[in-house]
């Protein structure tokens, strides 16, 4: 694990990323995700509030990178930037090679769909369905046709998390830990680049914690997958290659 | 794999209970007023389409079957020499004032008519037989006319005026919903029932003049008169009559033969059988309240309905707004929301429209049983009941649609 803080050098950034000397195409075939001067200001209230404010950041392909800071320092919010659901104010966001800060509504949704699976604190399942059938929503959703099909690759993913024997089981049927588990099955639907966790342990205890850990970690290296985790949990930090610290809406070393 | 839209639906069984109920209210309100109201125009037309005449001779001044001036006699001999004319027959239409053999009194509609003749002869009998009218002051009424007549059986007896009237025969679906209630007799029966008045005999005793009730029943014993009363007399050419119906020689031209009658007589008013239905069915659809008042019902229905949906719906993809925002946050178009929330809708409809025809077929063989009421619910408006249910539904959809298209993906990041 290397513990550091990700400031590229302002000249590779300025707006010159997608450019193609091979020093740039060289980088930006290695990183996953790269921003450049983030900003988010919030216009709520007699004055602008600032929840970003120049956030320059890059992850490797294939590295699990940890997000941490104080509750209110910005770090959902920059998660959700980095994974194309919020348009920040100012700065560029590139994913996978890509500049996602340009994109429409619809483009943004086209490229989430292919590149980017999301895991959440509240798991965020559909509670009337088993948990195969939560995959196999996320799975079709990503386009994959056929009855048959969506179910062998659902059996395969809860395989993948180590819960095939429980895919029949609703989610009020299974403990947060499994239900976290049903959550990154669903995230690894249609094979994205990208894992975007947000406090994927907070509502679980320590066993079904560092189960979760671990298999977000497998996740990265086996399958070469980016990960990027917002959380609190200091147990996260062994499972991390990289950490980055928000406060005040600002990267800290 | 599972339809979320039907899944959500059975999510919570006692809340999809009472969403069903509020849908089954909400179809039953728009089938049965739109039944009701179909029945009753309908109903209203019926002894038209049964009197099997192919052309109806009324007064210039007709409104519809009930409210038509009325013609001589006379005017029925003349029909029934003009060339083209098979046979004619008059049917006289008076309102008179019946009084039940309890004593109670309310009015009625005498149909006098031809027994044994060429029209109404596709009524449905229940009891008697037609023949019998031919007995003076006896006639026939609709099943769903005995409880106002407050008779229950053949051979049961009330009065017109001071005229006696016994029930020789029950018909059934031959009376309007809206009309009160009718007796069929023979024409001369009519006749005497139309002339009869109110009879106040008195009779000086001891000096002193006593005045006995003006309505009594003859055949009482008790009653100041026990004579019956004198046959009917025949009816005269100077008699009025409502209508001459008639039918047609075999092809011959009804639009000719229209023509030739109304250029003969020029204030007779001459229409089909099928003009004649829809005029009495379109006054009253449309010069009374009635077709608004249930028209309005279905109306209410069809909003109480929006609402209940709309509710169930809106709670529904509030509950679910997380997931729906996940969804959203994969990248699923709106459409792939918009097609879970329709589906459910949809599910919503057909599950709430399949018992509420049930539901409403059985109350409208119900109310034909008992009450005569007619609650008319045809292959064409359970179809259309249907259309309007799934409109219904899928309308109220779009203010759970809108809530979910303003969805903040970022919501998904709230624990």
């Amino acid at each position: 694990m290397t513990l550091s803080q990700t400031r590229p050098t302002q000249s590779i950034f300025n707006g010159s990323y997608a450019a193609s000397t091979p020093l740039i195409s060289s980088f930006r075939n290695s990183m996953a995700v790269v921003a450049s001067g983030v900003e988010m200001v919030y216009d709520s209230g007699a004055e602008p509030y600032a929840v970003l404010r120049g956030i320059d950041l890059e992850i490797q392909k294939g590295d699990v990178q940890l997000l941490m800071g104080p509750s209110g320092s910005g770090k959902t919010t920059l998660l959700s930037i980095l994974g194309g659901i919020l348009t920040p104010t100012a700065g560029k966001v590139f994913l996978m090679g890509q500049e996602i800060t340009g994109m429409t509504r619809n483009q943004l949704a086209k490229f989430r769909l292919k590149n980017v699976g999301f895991i959440f604190q509240g798991f965020n399942l559909f509670p009337a369905l088993t948990a195969a059938e939560n995959v196999e929503v996320a799975l079709k959703v990503k386009g994959l046709r056929g009855l048959q099909a969506r179910r062998q690759v659902a059996i395969e993913l809860l395989e993948q998390v180590g819960l095939a024997d429980r895919m029949h089981h609703l989610p009020k049927d299974l403990s947060g830990g499994q239900k976290q588990r049903v959550a990154i099955a669903r995230a690894l639907a249609g094979d994205p680049h990208i894992i975007m966790a947000d406090e994927p342990t907070a509502s679980l205890d320590s066993q079904s914690g560092h189960a979760v850990i671990e298999l977000l970690r497998q996740l990265a290296k086996n399958a070469g997958r980016t990960v990027l985790i917002v959380t609190h949990d200091p147990r996260l930090v062994d499972a991390a290659d990289r950490i980055t610290y928000l406060e005040d809406g600002m990267i800290h070393g | 794999m599972a339809s979320i839209a039907r899944k959500n639906l059975f999510e919570d069984v006692p809340r999809f209970l009472v969403a069903q109920a509020g849908i089954m209210f909400a179809v039953s309100l728009v089938t049965i007023q739109t039944g009701i109201l179909n029945g009753f125009v309908q109903s209203t037309g019926q002894l038209i389409d049964q009197s099997g005449a192919d052309l109806w001779v009324s007064s210039k001044r007709m409104q519809q079957l009930e409210v038509s001036p009325p013609i001589p006699l006379q005017r029925l001999l003349q029909v029934r020499e003009m060339e083209g004319v098979a046979y004619a027959d008059p049917l006289a239409i008076r309102q008179v004032l019946w009084q039940t053999p309890k004593g109670q009194t309310t009015v009625a509609r005498v149909y006098g008519f031809q027994p044994g003749g060429a029209f109404f002869t596709q009524w449905q009998l229940v009891a008697g037989e037609v023949g019998d009218l031919k007995t003076p002051y006896t006639f026939i009424a609709d099943r769903a006319n005995l409880n106002t007549l407050d008779l229950h059986e053949i051979g049961d007896r009330g009065l017109v005026g001071s005229l006696p009237a016994r029930l020789v025969g029950i018909t059934k679906n031959t009376s309007s919903i809206v009309s009160g209630a009718i007796l069929f007799t023979s024409l001369e029966t009519a006749s005497a029932y139309t002339k009869t008045g109110t009879t106040i005999r008195c009779r000086i005793r001891a000096g002193a003049t006593e005045c006995l009730t003006a309505l009594e029943d003859p055949y009482n014993q008790n009653s100041a008169s026990s004579t019956p009363p004198k046959a009917p007399e025949p009816i005269s050419l100077a008699d009025p009559i409502s209508f001459v119906l008639l039918k047609a020689k075999p092809d011959q031209n009804l639009e000719q033969l229209r023509q030739q009658i109304e250029a003969a007589l020029p204030d007779t008013r001459v229409v089909t059988n099928a003009e004649m239905a829809e005029i009495t069915r379109s006054f009253w659809l449309r010069r009374t309240g009635v077709g608004f008042v249930l028209g309005l019902g279905a109306a209410v229905g069809f909003i109480v309905g929006v609402v209940v949906v709309s509710q169930i719906l809106y709670a529904s993809v509030s509950d679910h707004l997380r997931e729906f925002g996940t969804l959203k946050a994969m990248g699923a178009s709106d459409w792939v929301i918009y097609r879970v929330i329709t589906e459910q809708a949809l599910w919503m409809a057909v599950l709430g429209y399949l018992p509420s025809m049930v539901l409403c077929l059985g109350l409208g063989s119900w109310t034909m049983a008992t009450k005569g009421i007619l609650i008319l619910i045809t292959p064409a408006i359970a179809g259309g009941i249907l259309g309007i249910t799934i409109v219904m539904c899928v309308g109220s959809a779009l203010f759970a649609i809108q809530k979910v298209t303003h969805v903040d993906p970022a919501i998904v990041f709230k624990a």
